[in-house]
């Protein structure tokens, strides 16, 4: 179970992205987190793993304070929280495979790691976890020749290479073509369903929230104004979440 | 602007205090830039004419030159009159009066004598017969066969004693002679080239990471090591190879293993600068992606950073290999070795015909080189993507790679063995030189010192000005000779095309310190004779630079003119012109950047400046005297790199 508990982050140019934010996932959520950009949704989910320290407050994962530990300790516990970019964020140059490969760095001895050195083991792991993605034919390519949609799902292969409790999705479909979104979302839907990954996704339209998670957090301005089920976001929630101006827009 | 009438007192004002004080009624009238820059200039030009008339033996001109400044000083209160009264004002006029001041001098200064030329052309006409003429082979009883000269710089094969591996197989007996390849000071060039890139790369990519801000800012107290590491790569690369081999020879003799050394230490600082920034500017997504898997610095620096570098390092490196083969062909001047050494020792012996051969030995080096490297960046930079549905062998695993393997090691070993590498005498320093690195240190500020230092860092700056306006103005027409979109029309032009491209390229081959032995020889030894050789090489490169900007030129304005029924002429004029200009004075303030640093060795070779003076407190073992010069050089070039850079910056 993942807890966050008054989580403050305020940048050293005084921006304050969080602030005193709290709430709870339980075991196998799809949790979205929705809100406009810069609402504090992707300093939230990095928080999370640490990747930006918060100020204050406390991040507890199956009962440890994240916050509190250790640079060594918090990169074991990393191993568990598997992250999505929006960017997708693969070096492009390297091939599909060393990319995949790149999600087991956690795990294996950091010196055979340096001359590129996997056990056959996660080869095979890494082939496995592209096949599920339909992608076992482009493992040798160069990630840069791949669309955005296979980089995306190259992405959540090398999130997966960590066998991860958690995935943190930060806007995985804002980067891609809408028609894509659906098919990736699916692929996090099965993650979260069949291998009980708890998922945390910020997203941006509303028809996504519906339909794929099973609870949603609204932030804005770094402060949480929603939280409930996403069947409860009516008119008034929205502009709350979205301020006056927003409109509801469908896809597809 | 103002209106006349309300504000012709407020110009006369300005003009009294422009009269007093040369740029005040500009400043008085909030024109603050316009005033400290007209206040800087008179002062600058007074100095200079006060300098040059204490210095030099110029009393011929002296009123002259303060006539001058004497008109400047009038433009100045004319100008402070007109800018108040809201007229339009003579910028120009000025600019030509302290421009014409500046040149006055610098034409003295270098000790520039133009009738040298003509009256001594007929002594100089040897060294262009041997120049077409190279002492490269010999006719003998009818048929042609390489000269000893030509073993001397490529490579011969001579009998020498059987070496012992050789015996061992059997294949000799021990003692008798067998014939021996020896290669020659060209082939020791380009090992020098080599190794020092080698070794250079070696240091500078762990040290770039330390120089590398997004890097060290992850690691506890990275900030002071990114400021300390970055401080070092700068204070390291403003001090010239050339100057770096005379500190090296004291502390390992001379030898090919001292250029080597001084080439290595200046490349590394210069590629540590610059792969330093391409570890700035890699996308910062991969590092978080790799870091949220858990993994540690040392990982992500395997996974994130050093795919997204390869790229650009390649580049940068080969970039520098060309500048390092360049650099080669001259550090044997001080460092010995290579074919520097061959030239200075051949040129003391009066053989020119030995120093034309070496030239166009380097002229066909340095050309493949420059070819090589710049066909290899582009393929680079182009980045193919591969796509391949198999996993890919090791690269061993191929008999291409396993080729390639086993030659990059011969090639090593045997530029290893050329390059004299012997890194037991980094160790073992001779005697003297901890107290020549002392007395480097703490260099000599007296007054007298000073003075003459400065005296030769000035004439240095003229003769790279000199240098510039000379070799950029013969640039000009010559680089449309150069230029294929406006040469490509006729297979005659065509020619013309061909020859203009490989003149500049031959002489863009040659560094200006190998030149100056021709003008030395011609005008005598002097600033003008490194003034000559250093306006050669600008005009090669700066014509090479100027046809380029012509090619890249927007072929749309020239179709317009053309289309209005303009001859060729008037299309070069208003539709080339404008767009060439801009690139060509950026082009020519860098060069003149690039000159000063070169003018500051062309002493090494009887070019005058800086050089000289370096070369005599070193040879008269004065190092405190020759550290203050050092000293004096990083300043300038440091200055005149910040300014050069600051000026290209608001031109574009």
């Amino acid at each position: 179970m993942l807890k966050v508990e008054n989580l403050t982050k305020v940048y050293p140019n005084g921006t304050v992205a969080l602030r005193d934010v709290s709430f709870e996932v339980e075991d196998g959520e799809f949790l979205a987190v929705i809100g406009l950009s810069g609402s504090g949704k992707s300093t939230l989910m990095r928080c999370i793993n640490r990747l930006i320290e918060p100020t204050s407050g406390r991040i507890i994962w199956d009962g440890t304070d994240l916050t509190a530990l250790s640079p060594a300790e918090m990169r074991k516990m990393r191993r568990q929280i598997g992250m999505v970019f929006q960017q997708f964020n693969l070096v492009k140059r390297s091939s599909v495979m060393t990319n995949v490969l790149a999600g087991r760095l956690g795990y294996v001895s950091p010196y055979q790691s340096l001359f590129n050195y996997f056990s056959s083991a996660d080869h095979a792991r890494a082939l496995k976890n592209l096949e599920r993605l339909g992608l076992q034919d482009k493992a040798y390519v160069r990630a840069d020749s791949l669309s955005g949609g296979q980089q995306q799902r190259v992405g959540i292969a090398r999130a997966l290479m960590q066998e991860p409790k958690l995935i943190l999705a930060d806007e995985p479909v804002a980067s891609l073509d809408p028609v894509l979104s659906h098919s990736i979302l699916k692929y996090l839907e099965q993650m979260n369903k069949e291998d009980g990954i708890t998922v945390l996704c910020s997203l941006h339209f509303l028809d996504l929230v519906h339909r794929y998670s099973t609870r949603a957090i609204g932030l804005k301005e770094g402060k949480i104004v929603f939280q409930g089920l996403p069947q409860e976001i009516d008119d008034t929630q929205f502009k709350t979440i979205f301020g006056q101006e927003a409109e509801r827009v469908t896809i597809l | 602007m103002n209106p006349p009438s309300s504000h012709s007192q407020n110009a006369l004002l300005a003009a009294v205090f422009s009269l007093c004080i040369p740029g005040a009624g500009q400043l008085y009238l909030r024109k603050r830039e316009r005033g400290i820059g007209i206040l800087v200039g008179a002062l600058a030009l007074a100095y200079l004419i006060n300098w040059a008339l204490a210095n030099f033996q110029m009393e011929a001109i002296a009123l002259w030159l303060w006539l001058v400044f004497a008109l400047f000083w009038l433009w100045n209160v004319f100008d402070a009159y007109r800018l108040a009264r809201g007229q339009t004002t003579y910028d120009r006029l000025g600019l030509l009066l302290a421009i014409v001041v500046i040149y006055a001098i610098g034409w003295q200064v270098t000790d520039i004598n133009p009738d040298r030329l003509i009256t001594r052309f007929k002594d100089v006409q040897v060294v262009f017969k041997a120049l077409v003429y190279p002492d490269l082979f010999t006719q003998e009883g009818g048929s042609w066969r390489p000269s000893e000269n030509f073993g001397d710089i490529i490579g011969k094969v001579v009998d020498r004693p059987a070496p012992d591996w050789l015996v061992q197989l059997g294949l000799a007996q021990k003692g008798a002679l067998v014939p021996t390849p020896v290669l020659g000071k060209m082939a020791e060039t380009v090992a020098i080239g080599l190794m020092a890139t080698f070794l250079a790369i070696i240091f500078a990519i762990p040290l770039s990471f330390f120089a590398a801000h997004n890097i060290m800012s992850r690691v506890p107290g990275g900030t002071v090591i990114y400021y300390a590491m970055r401080t070092f790569l700068n204070v390291v690369r403003s001090v010239d190879t050339i100057i770096w081999g005379l500190i090296i020879v004291v502390w390992v003799g001379l030898g090919s293993f001292a250029g080597t050394l001084a080439l290595t230490i200046h490349s590394i600082a210069a590629l540590g600068k610059l792969y330093s920034e391409e570890v700035e500017h890699i996308d910062p997504g991969p590092i978080e992606a790799i870091t949220a898997t858990g993994a540690n610095l040392l990982q992500v620096i395997r996974y994130a950073v050093i795919p997204q570098i390869v790229p650009p390092f390649l580049a940068y490196t080969l970039l520098r290999w060309d500048i390092n083969m360049r650099m080669a062909t001259v550090v044997g001047f001080v460092a010995g070795g290579g074919i520097g050494f061959f030239v200075v020792e051949t040129i003391r012996k009066g053989g020119y015909e030995q120093y034309a051969a070496a030239l166009w030995a380097v002229a066909i080096v340095i050309i493949l080189v420059d070819y090589v490297s710049a066909k290899w960046r582009a393929r680079i930079l182009a980045g193919e993507v591969k796509v391949s549905a198999e996993a890919p062998k090791p690269f061993y695993a191929s008999l291409r790679g396993l080729f390639w393997l086993v030659l990059g090691l011969a090639v090593f070993a045997l530029c290893w063995q050329l390059s004299e590498i012997d890194l037991r005498k980094l160790l073992e320093p001779s005697p003297t030189f901890v107290k020549v690195v002392r007395d480097f240190v703490a260099i000599d500020l007296s007054p007298e010192t000073f003075d003459t230092v400065l005296k030769q860092m000035l004439v240095t700056i003229f003769q790279a000005l000199l240098a510039t306006t000379l070799g950029g103005l013969a640039a000009v027409p010559f680089s449309f000779l150069a230029a294929r979109n406006l040469m490509g029309g006729s297979a005659l032009t065509l020619v013309v095309y061909y020859v203009a491209r490989s003149v500049l390229n031959v002489l863009r081959s040659i560094e200006a310190l190998l030149y100056v032995a021709i003008f030395v020889f011609w005008v005598g030894i002097g600033p003008f004779a490194g003034m000559l050789a250093l306006a050669i090489t600008t005009f090669a490169l700066i014509g090479k630079l100027f046809s380029e900007a012509i090619e890249n030129i927007d072929p749309g304005p020239t179709e317009a003119i053309a289309a209005t029924g303009a001859t060729g002429l008037q299309t070069i004029i208003y539709a080339i012109l404008p767009q060439i200009i801009p690139p060509f004075v950026s082009y020519l303030i860098y060069q003149w950047d690039i000159n000063i640093r070169i003018a500051t060795i062309v002493g090494f070779a009887g070019g005058g400046g800086v050089g000289l003076l370096l070369n005599t407190y070193f040879s008269m073992l004065q190092y405190h005297k020759a550290g203050t010069v050092v000293a004096m050089i990083v300043v300038v070039v440091a200055a005149m790199d910040f300014a050069s850079a600051k000026i290209r910056e608001r031109m574009v």
